[in-house]
């Protein structure tokens, strides 16, 4: 679970994407760094408005005008540069290596054609089957993703599939082409709570048996907890804190994600009133040039609204784990912590410690 | 305009008026003031409202010439707006200038005169009841903010839906004053024409002669070719202005239209008024009680529906001609009835969904568990919610009524002569559309398609403001196109 | 429910309406102010031999609920009758054999027209929004909502007769023909008589369908603007799938939907306009001659006409049920899901 030493499945850098509208600009994702190795699984969390959402349709280059991913940023897959990919090759990508799967499971499936008509379209487009080859296969996956009763359930439509279902169906779709990365954006958000666990436990029994990388996207912690590896806190835009999970939940180092594990209920222990950290996340519409947590930092002072933060190691050696936080390196004094963020330096991420 | 009871209702709004009563005077006072200058066109106007022949004879001579006499004297004061005090009907003496118009000035800038303050008037009106909004708004309304104070801002901000609003009161100013603006009155020009005179300049004699309408009439049609033709913004051989020419027997057609829009108005106006009582009544009594009642005003709805409405029409008013109730304000009657009895289904299925959505809510099983009856639930509960919808797709079929009423007198169905209406002036106009007599066609054509149009503006104005996001249904456009198919 | 249910289920419901429809035409028929016998005997006279004669004839002097059933009887097992004043004695059903086929072409092209144009318009628009092509279709939708077909049609007409006023010969074009008169449709397999039949209601097809063309760009292009936001198109996106697989298999099927109401709804305008229409055209089709048994009180012809006509529109209405029941599978699902 440490870092190691081989090229990671998907190294992503400095990424921005902005959306450029009449009345202001919005730097959904500005400027985050992230890696994701072979077989593992990276969560991202964060409240509504973080920039999880747009970072998984920017790394998959679905961002439409006015939206735009800028120049400076770096996507890199097997190696291989993205950004200057185009369309036609994204297309080559986009559902063979890298599929993606989304929030609502009902609305994602066409309400006209069948489940398997579904299926059988990404076993085309990848893979060229056709006709009863691909039915085959089809019922294969639905197999696969435990939707019982395959060879019937092939034929049926979207609406006669109960919510969990709907979702096995969707993954089984992603899994036609046999992904090497899998990106989840709140898969389970939709679903029951006692579904919820049938999908997690799915995508578990999936990953170890095709050696699949996930990225999972989130606001929930439990489930963060429960399937990541590692795991990024994003929060208006940027990653605050990296760190492998059981790092994450026992050290917690920036401030917001101290309140994010404060905020869970079943983590309290004052049993008047429910925590919460007060505010809303801002919409980052100006380039950063403070820290975007300020107003709502429990521990925030001066200097926290002029310098930027970058993210630093914490916590013990060969554990991983960074915050952009200007309370950190808890060894070096204030003004000197100030100041290495102020030059920038780590720039680059300070992963190697 | 439904107030939040966070207190207790403890004054009335005459109470919360007298305890402030300048703004409300300053208010009436202004009111009374513009309405004073009409006085005799106002009293007029209700009294042609009345079939007085149909009516008169029932009423005992003891009551009914008292009230004709005070009726003729009301009518009598003078108004302002009228032909009497900004004539536009002279003739010019060489050298001399026009005689007998409005300050001396030509036919058409006194014509020009008149209509624009015909417009400034009802602008003033319209300037007047927002005013009286806004005092109400700020001096007298219990709440502070109501959900319809911010129906009304976006509607204000939406500039279809105005366009569409400036549009209709253009046409309605016309039909509301027709008598005053066109050139000359229908009595005169169209209807009696051989009981009226004019007088011009005869140049060949070169003096002053007189001439019957009707003649001068029957010199000034257009019939296609450029001699025979009396075009837009021209003046005819007698002097007289014609904003927008003349019809095939020399009426003046300007005349024409504004009483024809009158008429398609008044019927459209009429007509959907009523279907829309039936329609909000039945949707909210479907809706409340559901089962059996729902299921007979579905089999009654599909069965209006299932009969083609132009051909009900045709069918209704061929039978119905001859008759009585054919004759009554010359077929209009007719008209508005049938209208309001084959479209009251569409209205009432487009509300059905909302009024059965508001029917599902708990607070009406909660009024209902605390002994509220069943009309107040209704009334206070389900025609607030709904009426703003029917407001919607009452103003886009609004425009399908005054389209078939046009291709109705097109046919020789709908009015009957001598009374204008638009489609009558088609059909006049029919063959000499390639030629200089090309307006007599067009133009009736040109004003219903401005004003469908702008109805349906309006109603999309309606829509967007009452719920941006709403999904309303797509029913709604096919009300538009035209209506029953004319 | 499954969707034959669903459909046998519309089916039924539209029995009793077509019974009311026809029911409420013959009140209006027998109510009416127009006396039948008189009518035949083309004046005035309510008294006389003769009249008690053509009375007896019509079985007017049977009590009225007995003439009720006898016209609905009748118009169920299709005998409808004689015409008594257009053309005396011809029977109904002759008559539609000769007016019909005129008013099913011109019907026919309408739809045709419509779909043709107006649908295509409407899904580049949708998927080109803010172009000029989408205001085009935008401006259309409005303006052709609110034009009265009749004047559209005596524009057209007026045009044509006068093309070569505009340097163009309409009349000679292609194939020689007249611009206002019924089309001939005796023989419609040789390419000639074809070209001529379909350039002679051309025209009148355009103004038809019209109306129809311009709900269909606007309701279209709404529709493809909603459906190329859907979920599922992202998710197609996110499949690698090409934009014109996109666009054909998803976007467009799912965008038909709420277009069915509308092509439906054409048949509805049909019926009505055709009358207008077909006047102005000299279209000798159904509507003109409802037009003309109106008018001239001949009373067998008008209710069997109106009976053909709500059978029509009521089928109309059931086969826009089958389309829905074809296109999307979620009819009769409202609610049920697992």
């Amino acid at each position: 679970m440490a870092s190691t030493q081989s090229e990671p499945l998907l190294a992503v850098e400095n990424l921005r994407t902005a959306f450029h509208t009449d009345k202001e600009t919005v730097y959904a994702v500005d400027g985050i760094d992230l890696e994701i190795q072979r077989g593992e699984t990276v969560g991202i969390v964060g409240e509504s408005g973080s920039g999880k959402s747009v970072t998984a349709r920017s790394i998959m280059n679905l961002i439409e005008p006015p939206g735009h991913i800028h120049e400076e940023s770096s996507i890199r897959f097997e190696g291989r540069e993205l950004t200057t990919l185009d369309e036609s090759e994204y297309q080559q990508l986009r559902g063979g290596k890298i599929a993606m799967v989304f929030q609502d499971p009902l609305t994602s499936l066409n309400p006209v054609y069948t489940v398997g008509n579904q299926i059988k379209e990404s076993l085309r487009l990848h893979r060229g089957l056709r006709g009863s080859e691909a039915t085959e296969a089809a019922i294969e996956l639905l197999e696969d993703v435990g939707i019982p009763d395959a060879p019937r359930r092939v034929g049926d439509y979207p609406h006669q599939f109960s919510g969990g279902m709907q979702q096995r169906a969707v993954i089984a779709m992603t899994l036609a082409c046999d992904p090497d990365l899998l990106i989840c954006d709140e898969p389970t958000t939709a679903l029951d709570v006692t579904i919820q666990a049938q999908i997690l436990e799915l995508l578990d029994d999936l990953q170890r048996e095709r050696d699949l990388a996930i990225m999972f996207i989130t606001h929930d912690m439990g489930v963060i907890a429960e399937v990541s590896d590692r795991v990024n806190v994003m929060y208006a835009g940027e990653v605050v804190e990296t760190a492998p999970v059981v790092d994450l939940f026992e050290n917690p180092a920036h401030p917001y994600t101290r309140g994010l594990l404060r905020s869970i209920p079943g983590n309290q222990t004052d049993t008047d009133r429910l925590e919460t950290i007060q505010g809303d996340v801002p919409v980052p519409n100006e380039p950063a040039t403070d820290c975007r947590f300020a107003d709502r930092c429990p521990a925030a002072f001066e200097d926290c609204r002029a310098v930027h933060p970058s993210p630093i190691a914490v916590g013990s050696d060969g554990q991983d784990h960074t915050a952009a936080c200007l309370l950190y390196p808890e060894s070096a004094s204030r003004s000197e912590a100030v100041g290495l963020h102020r030059d920038g330096i780590d720039s680059d991420g300070g992963r190697d410690v | 305009m439904s107030t939040l009871e966070t207190e207790p209702r403890s004054r009335g709004l005459g109470e919360r008026i007298r305890s402030d009563p300048e703004p409300a005077t300053v208010w009436a006072g202004a009111c009374l003031l513009l309405l004073s200058v009409q006085f005799g066109a106002v009293f007029q106007t209700v009294r042609a409202l009345f079939p007085g022949g149909a009516v008169g004879s029932y009423v005992p001579a003891f009551v009914g010439a008292p009230v004709a006499a005070a009726g003729e004297f009301v009518g009598s004061l003078p108004t302002l707006l009228t032909r009497d005090v900004i004539p536009n009907q002279g003739y010019r003496l060489p050298g001399q200038g026009w005689q007998e118009t409005f300050l001396g000035l030509e036919p058409a800038v006194a014509w020009l005169v008149r209509v624009a303050l015909i417009y400034v008037y009802s602008l003033a009106w319209l300037a007047l009841l927002w005013w009286g909004y806004r005092i109400f708004r700020s001096e007298y309304r219990a709440a502070d903010w109501t959900p319809m104070d911010d129906k009304v801002a976006r509607f204000r901000s939406h500039y279809w839906g105005i366009s569409g609003v400036v549009v209709v009161f253009f046409f309605v100013v016309m039909a509301v004053f027709a008598p005053a603006m066109g050139p000359t009155t229908v009595e005169r020009n169209i209807q009696e024409p051989f009981s009226y005179e004019v007088s011009y300049f005869d140049e060949e004699a070169g003096s002053v002669a007189t001439e019957t309408v009707g003649t001068a009439n029957f010199e000034s049609g257009s019939s296609g070719t450029p001699e025979e033709n009396v075009g837009p913004l021209s003046y005819d051989d007698y002097g007289r202005f014609h904003p927008i020419g003349t019809l095939p027997k020399g009426n003046d057609m300007f005349t024409f239209m504004a009483a024809g829009a009158r008429i398609s108005l008044s019927i459209a106006l009429l007509s959907i008024g009523i279907s829309v009582l039936i329609g909000v009544g039945l949707a909210v009594f479907t809706a409340y009680y559901k089962g059996l009642s729902d299921l007979v005003a579905v089999i009654a709805s599909d069965s209006v529906q299932a009969i083609p409405q132009l051909l009900l029409l045709i069918l209704l008013a061929s039978l119905l001609r001859g008759t009585w109730l054919g004759s009554l304000y010359n077929g209009a009657a007719v008209l508005t009835i049938i209208f309001a009895a084959t479209n009251w289904p569409y209205l009432w299925r487009a509300i059905r969904g909302p009024a059965l959505q508001i029917a599902e809510n708990e607070w009406i099983d909660a009024s209902r568990s605390f002994g509220q009856r069943p009309r107040r639930i209704m009334q206070k509960h389900m025609v607030p919610y709904v009426t703003g919808y029917m407001l919607i797709y009452a103003s886009l079929s609004i425009g399908g009524i005054i389209i078939s009423v046009a291709g109705l007198s097109y046919l020789g169905l709908g009015i009957s002569a001598p009374t204008p209406e638009w489609g009558r002036a088609v059909r006049m106009g029919q063959d000499y559309v390639t030629t200089a007599s090309w307006h007599i066609s067009l133009i009736p054509g040109v004003m219903i398609v401005l004003l469908v149009t702008a109805f349906n503006a309006f109603g999309d104005g309606v829509r967007d403001a009452l719920d941006p996001q709403a999904e309303t249904e797509e029913d709604a456009e096919i009300a538009t196109a035209g209506g029953s198919g004319a | 429910m499954s969707r034959l249910k669903y459909l046998g289920k519309r089916l039924l419901l539209s029995i009793p309406v077509v019974l009311f429809g026809t029911s409420i035409t013959f009140v209006l028929l027998r109510m009416g102010p127009i006396d039948p016998a008189a009518a035949i005997l083309g004046g005035q006279q309510t008294q006389g031999g003769n009249y008690e004669q053509v009375r007896q004839q019509l079985g007017l002097h049977r009590p009225l609920w007995e003439q009720y059933i006898d016209f609905m009887v009748d118009l169920f097992t299709l005998k409808l009758g004689q015409s008594w004043v257009i053309a005396q004695g011809t029977p109904v059903s002759e008559l539609l054999a000769q007016y019909a086929p005129r008013t099913l072409w011109l019907g026919f092209w309408s739809v045709i027209v419509a779909l043709v144009i107006g649908i295509p318009l409407g899904f580049y628009a949708g998927l080109n929004p803010n172009s000029w092509s989408d205001y085009f279709a935008s401006f259309g939708g409005i303006v052709w909502r609110a034009m009265p077909n009749f004047w559209l049609a005596v524009i057209m007409v007026s045009l044509i007769s006068q093309s070569q006023k505009f340097g163009f010969d309409w009349q000679n074009w292609v194939v020689s023909t007249q611009v206002v008169t019924p089309p001939s449709l005796n023989n419609l397999t040789d390419p000639m008589e074809f070209l001529a039949a379909l350039k002679m209601v051309l025209p009148a097809a355009l103004v038809l369908g019209s109306a129809s063309m311009g709900n269909e760009m606007r309701i279209g292009r709404t529709a493809v603007l909603e459906t190329k936001n859907a979920n599922y198109v992202e998710v197609a996106k996110a499949k690698g799938a090409p934009g014109r697989l996109i666009v054909w298999k998803h976007v467009f099927r799912n965008a038909l939907i709420p277009l069915i109401p509308i092509i439906s709804g054409e048949a509805f305008l049909l019926i009505g306009g055709s009358v207008l229409v077909e006047t102005v055209f000299a279209i000798n089709g159904l509507g003109y001659l409802f037009f003309q048994a109106a008018v001239n009180g001949d009373l067998p012809l008008v209710g069997s006409l109106m009976f053909v006509f709500i059978v029509l529109l009521v089928s109309v209405n059931i086969l826009q049920d089958v389309l829905y029941t074809l296109v999307d599978p979620r009819v009769g699902y409202e609610g049920e899901g697992q």
